[in-house]
């Protein structure tokens, strides 16, 4: 991708180009031109000096016959000679080429003459002028060289203007710029654009603060719907949960229906876990559990997995410990215990029957493993109910919630297939 | 034994007085703050269930009141809430135990039953109910003088089922007793039948009455 900036300098450089290329010959026409009137003048004036000396002086046919001869000897480039001629014509002008040996070095010269005739003693004379004219290549060759040394010129400056125009001019744009990159709608401060004295900008850096204005609500309302919308469930299914267990007191139900209310419990417990995990991202995403401590994560590790020894020994699952390091962090106590809760479960629940856990505690971070058969799809994983539509037992939050977690102090949690375990780890 | 319940859904209320009668307690409903405080002015209770949002005030208003006057009232916090803050401070001003919405009947029903012993005899710590003496504090229990050795989970299991005696209580409570918020995550709750295997085996060695019966498919009922 090109910069805006380039795109014209691109066109102007061309542009530049192109009339430079045409300046050449018409330059070169121009000059000619004049030089060629110059010299044409200049002859005339040669011409006339020698007309008006030769017919002033009153020299005779014989001196007249020895200045010609001499003449021809000193200065070849002009030359007087007789001419027998009825009637005399006019002046005319001719440019001829020659080539002249001089010293060995052959060169070619280009001349402009002028041929007039005059009359001395009643005699006609034809007088010759020439004058040597820069040659067309010559002429052509240094209007060229200064034209392309101008173009050079005006390219870089082309450049330098350009760069600076683009630190100058576009100095808001690219603020702009950084502040989008830098905004983060999870940590919710409202976007401030600086204000520009450029028209476009202060327009652009307008829209865009509307623009996430009505992001940030709308991101809000989402997150108070959830909230609102998973508090208002709550009562519902505490009621149909007290209710269930009120039938269940019932002396005259026969087995076969105190069955069947037992196994509405099933549901009615994803249910809850699924509302008690939304509202607690959500109370999350909220920024509560503001407070922070120091926790001892040796310590928290081994009372979850105590809290989920029976799990654990149920499905008979053998659990490796390795505690290589005491961290201590400062955190959200509660939601430390979640992050580490929701893990262990995750790899109880996805474990099979004989199973492997390992549980790895250092100063760097946490990694639980457990045994798997394949590699599950790491970008899905950690999204909301991305993973859930078949096992009935997952709420399809528990990784999202740990994510959430770990976004909130900057930590990474990361998923790797590694010798038939799955590795869920995270780095302080 | 007397019970307030300051609860302003109707349809709960009811269903907590319902399963409370059948037991000795004589529960009273307060719909709103303004009730609440004016029995609290009233009688004294053995045992308040304090829900936090009321149309009026809040619980934790109430629970200062009674604070403030000086008064003995065991007080569980019941709350659709579930927030840590409310938890902490609740259980500062002086709240006896805390229990998010939706809990289990029996779950309520057994704290119920350990906060009012516990008041009751002048915060000794011990019960003694159907020939069983516990002591809650070292978490110890004997048979005619005869010590059981329980584990802590079997211990947990039977203040439950003490504290709902003649009530069926659904594996998934008892589940939930013993292993908190997690057991809400799991829907495998096989574990318990371990668990009360081995206490109903404690329990008969010790020459204790089968009082523990296995109602198939569905829970546990303790019959006195």
């Amino acid at each position: 991708m090109s910069k805006l900036l380039d795109k014209p300098l691109k066109m102007f450089a061309l542009y530049a180009l192109l009339l430079l290329s045409c300046s050449i010959p018409v330059y070169y026409l121009v000059v000619d031109h004049i030089w060629l009137g110059e010299l044409d003048e200049h002859n005339h004036i040669i011409q006339q000096r020698i007309e008006n000396k030769l017919s002033k002086s009153d020299f005779s046919d014989e001196e007249i016959g020895n200045v010609v001869k001499l003449w021809s000897v000193v200065e070849p480039g002009t030359s007087l000679e007789q001419v027998f001629m009825s009637s005399i014509p006019h002046d005319s002008l001719y440019e001829v080429t020659r080539t002249t040996d001089f010293d060995g070095e052959i060169e070619t010269d280009r001349f402009r003459g002028l041929q007039s005739y005059i009359q001395i003693n009643g005699k006609t004379y034809r007088l010759t002028t020439e004058t040597n004219v820069e040659e067309a290549d010559e002429t052509l060759s240094a209007i060229a060289v200064v034209t392309v040394a101008f173009f050079a010129l005006l390219l870089l400056g082309f450049i330098l203007l350009n760069r600076r125009i683009s630190k100058q001019i576009w100095q808001p744009f690219y603020a702009t710029l950084r502040n989008l990159r830098d905004f983060d709608l999870n940590k919710n401060p409202a976007l401030k654009l600086d204000s520009s004295d450029i028209e476009e900008f202060a327009e652009l850096n307008q829209e865009l603060e509307k623009l996430i204005l009505r992001s940030v609500s709308t991101f809000n309302q989402q997150k108070e719907f959830i909230e609102n919308a998973s508090h208002e469930l709550q009562t519902p299914l505490a009621i149909l949960r007290t209710k269930l267990e009120l039938l269940l007191q019932n002396e005259s139900l026969t087995q076969e229906q105190s069955e069947l209310v037992s196994s509405i419990n099933a549901p009615l417990s994803r249910i809850s876990r699924i509302n008690k995990n939304l509202l607690l991202l959500a109370k999350i995403e909220n920024q509560q559990f503001a407070d922070s401590e120091q926790v001892e994560i040796v310590n928290l590790t081994e009372e979850s997995l105590e809290l989920v020894s029976d799990y654990i020994a149920n499905k008979h699952i053998s659990v490796e410990r390795l505690m290589l390091g005491n961290p201590i962090i400062q955190c959200n106590h509660a939601l430390f215990e979640i992050l580490v809760n929701n893990l262990l479960i995750n790899a109880i629940t996805h474990n099979g029957d004989n199973g492997i856990m390992l549980v790895e505690v250092s100063e760097k971070g946490i990694a639980i493993s457990n045994s798997g058969s394949a590699e599950l799809n790491a970008q899905k994983l950690f999204q909301r109910f991305s993973m859930s539509s078949s096992s009935a037992q997952s709420s399809g939050l528990g990784l999202a919630i740990a994510k959430e977690i770990c976004e909130r102090y900057n930590w990474t949690i990361s998923y790797r297939f590694e010798n038939g375990l799955h590795v869920f780890s995270f780095d302080f | 034994m007397k019970i307030l319940i300051v609860e302003d859904e109707r349809e709960l209320a009811t269903d907590m007085v319902r399963y409370l009668s059948g037991e000795q307690y004589l529960c009273e409903v307060a719909p709103d703050y303004e009730s609440a405080i004016e029995r609290i002015n009233l009688y004294d209770y053995d045992c308040i269930l304090l829900d936090l949002m009321l149309p009026g005030g809040s619980g934790l208003q109430i629970l200062q009141h009674l604070k403030d006057r000086n008064k003995q009232d065991g007080v569980i916090i019941i709350s659709a809430k579930n927030s840590i803050e409310d938890k902490v401070k609740g259980l500062q001003i002086g709240a006896d135990d805390y229990l998010a919405k939706p809990f289990h009947l029996s779950e309520l029903s057994a704290r119920i039953f350990s906060i009012v012993r516990r008041k009751q005899f002048d915060n000794s710590n011990i019960l003694e109910q159907d020939g069983l003496k516990i002591d809650l504090l070292s978490k110890s229990v004997s048979v005619n003088g005869k010590e059981l050795q329980l584990t802590k989970k079997e211990f947990d299991l039977l203040l439950l089922f003490i504290g709902n005696r003649n009530k069926v209580v659904s594996k998934n409570a008892v589940a939930e007793h013993l292993s908190g918020d997690l057991a809400d995550m799991m829907d495998n709750h096989d574990f318990v039948y371990a668990h009360v295997k081995n206490l109903k085996k404690k329990l008969s060695e010790a020459n204790y009455g089968n009082h523990l019966t296995t109602i198939y498919g569905t829970g546990y009922k303790w019959q006195a």
